[in-house]
């Protein structure tokens, strides 16, 4: 892999964001991060030109993960989203309806999203 | 125009940027806070800067009308549909078609209803009473509530589904003490526009020591609240004894000042012992059975006197909120010669 990919991960459990960020910096992607949906959107905005992909959680402080799917994908169409979903929580058919490129239910394992994530940009 | 969003604390700071973010969207919004805070000034700014504005806003409370009722005013009726129902009547889904429908006190819908809103959320049809027709409908529902909606789920009162659906977008507003420096601003803007409004130049504005008051009172109403003792002030003048009253009425004390306790202070303690004069010691009427008895009745007279206030003395109302039976309560206030105060003298 030559140049690294540009990731934008939005999560608002410290605990989460902070272990998805060291895990994709290790396998070298560039990462930003966000812990509210207004943020995130505001990063995309920014930075959208070389941003490959964003990872969101679903429920969000603010603007929730199923609004920034939502926008990005009326924006940017080609820009491949990935929804993570917390225990217990049940909006999956909303990110799906808001064409999230896939949906992953925590607790998943970290290699397993960062699989996914290079398969979606790769396509 | 509507009110503007008024304030300079982060949290209204914050809420005019997710306002500018979102209002073009037309995403569902679910607006949280106490009583007037503002839940519809925001609402109505989120209209006026969306494409929708100038096409209907409609808003319903959800808790002012019982259930039955409720149903008929948000998706309407035909002829005929029930007894009563002699004229067809467009619901306020209809009525909002194309602009904003503000569902405001969400949180005390009926499940049967949300499971109603949920399938037009989801279909973007719903059909009248006694119609077989679904009608398709075009509205940007944004609710507002009180209420903790995760609690709500958990206690089973609220749908998650519907939660999910509606809560796309979250705005969460703070009550009014929690950003004391909106106070000012606020009060600039409420004179202005009151000042306006009574198109009077003879008018009393309050003075620093009273906007200071104000500005360390911590408004259990909000912003309400404040609206009205502004007014208030206004039109009766007198701005010192209204802003005294209001640390003064509900035993409320000003921010700054230590809480103390009912009983705590010393003159209270005094009328605990109650020794009309004569000494502590070979007191027969004195035991510590009794100074706790009227302890008991002390805390409990100001108690139910402090709800019946605020409850209007509604009585029904306040054995609700202390969780007593009507009964009870009434036996309570006669037994504790609880009167009402100087303002509600024309009740029994």
């Amino acid at each position: 892999m030559g140049s690294s990919y540009k990731v934008l991960i939005i999560d608002d459990t410290e605990e989460v964001l902070s272990a998805l960020c060291k895990y994709f910096k290790q396998k070298g992607y560039e990462v930003l991060s966000a812990s509210n949906g207004l943020d995130g959107l505001k990063m995309i905005e920014s930075d959208k030109d070389d941003l490959d992909i964003i990872i969101t959680d679903l429920v969000l402080p603010n603007i929730s993960g199923v609004a920034v799917i939502s926008i990005v994908k009326k924006k940017y169409p080609l820009l491949p989203v990935i929804a993570i979903t917390g225990w217990g929580e049940h909006p999956e058919a909303l990110a799906k309806e808001a064409k999230a490129d896939l949906v992953m239910e925590k607790p998943f394992k970290l290699p397993e999203l960062e699989k996914a994530a290079r398969d979606l940009l790769v396509k | 125009m509507g009110p503007p969003i008024v304030g300079v604390s982060e949290n209204i700071q914050k809420i005019k940027e997710l306002v500018e973010h979102v209002a073009h969207t037309g995403f569902n919004i679910v607006i949280f806070g106490e009583s007037g805070v503002g839940k519809e000034v925001i609402a109505q700014n989120l209209y006026q800067r969306s494409p929708r504005a100038g096409k209907p806003f409609v808003k319903i409370n959800c808790a002012a009308l019982p259930e039955g009722l409720l149903e008929s005013e948000l998706f309407g009726y035909e002829r005929g549909a029930f007894t009563g129902a002699e004229q067809k009547r467009r619901g306020k889904f209809q009525l909002a078609h194309g602009g904003v429908l503000l569902l405001d006190e969400i949180g005390d819908m009926s499940l049967v209803l949300q499971a109603k809103l949920l399938h037009v959320l989801q279909s973007g049809e719903f059909a009248p009473l006694g119609s077989e027709k679904d009608l398709k409908t075009d509205t940007w529902v944004i609710a507002a509530t009180n209420h903790d909606l995760k609690q709500d789920i958990s206690d089973g009162k609220f749908r998650e589904d519907l939660y999910y659906r509606l809560n796309i977008i979250k705005i969460y507003i703070a009550p009014l003490r929690e950003r004391p420096e909106d106070i000012l601003p606020l009060i600039d803007y409420y004179l202005d526009e009151y000042e306006n409004q009574l198109g009077g130049s003879n008018i009393e504005r309050p003075g620093g020591a009273v906007i200071e008051k104000l500005r360390r009172y911590h408004w259990p109403g909000n912003v309400r609240e404040l609206q009205n003792v502004l007014k208030r002030m206004l039109v009766l003048g007198d701005c010192e004894k209204i802003a005294d009253e209001l640390f003064d009425s509900s035993g409320i004390k000003r921010t700054d000042q230590a809480p103390t306790s009912v009983v705590g202070s010393p003159g209270t303690f005094q009328s605990l012992l109650d020794l009309d004069g004569k000494e502590l010691i070979d007191n027969n009427s004195f035991s510590l059975k009794a100074a706790k008895k009227k302890a008991v009745d002390k805390v409990e007279k100001e108690i139910i006197s402090y709800v019946l206030e605020k409850t209007d003395w509604n009585r029904s109302k306040a054995s609700k909120i202390l969780k007593v039976s009507y009964k009870t309560l009434l036996n309570k206030i006669a037994e504790l010669n609880i009167t009402p105060a100087s303002g509600n003298s024309d009740l029994p």
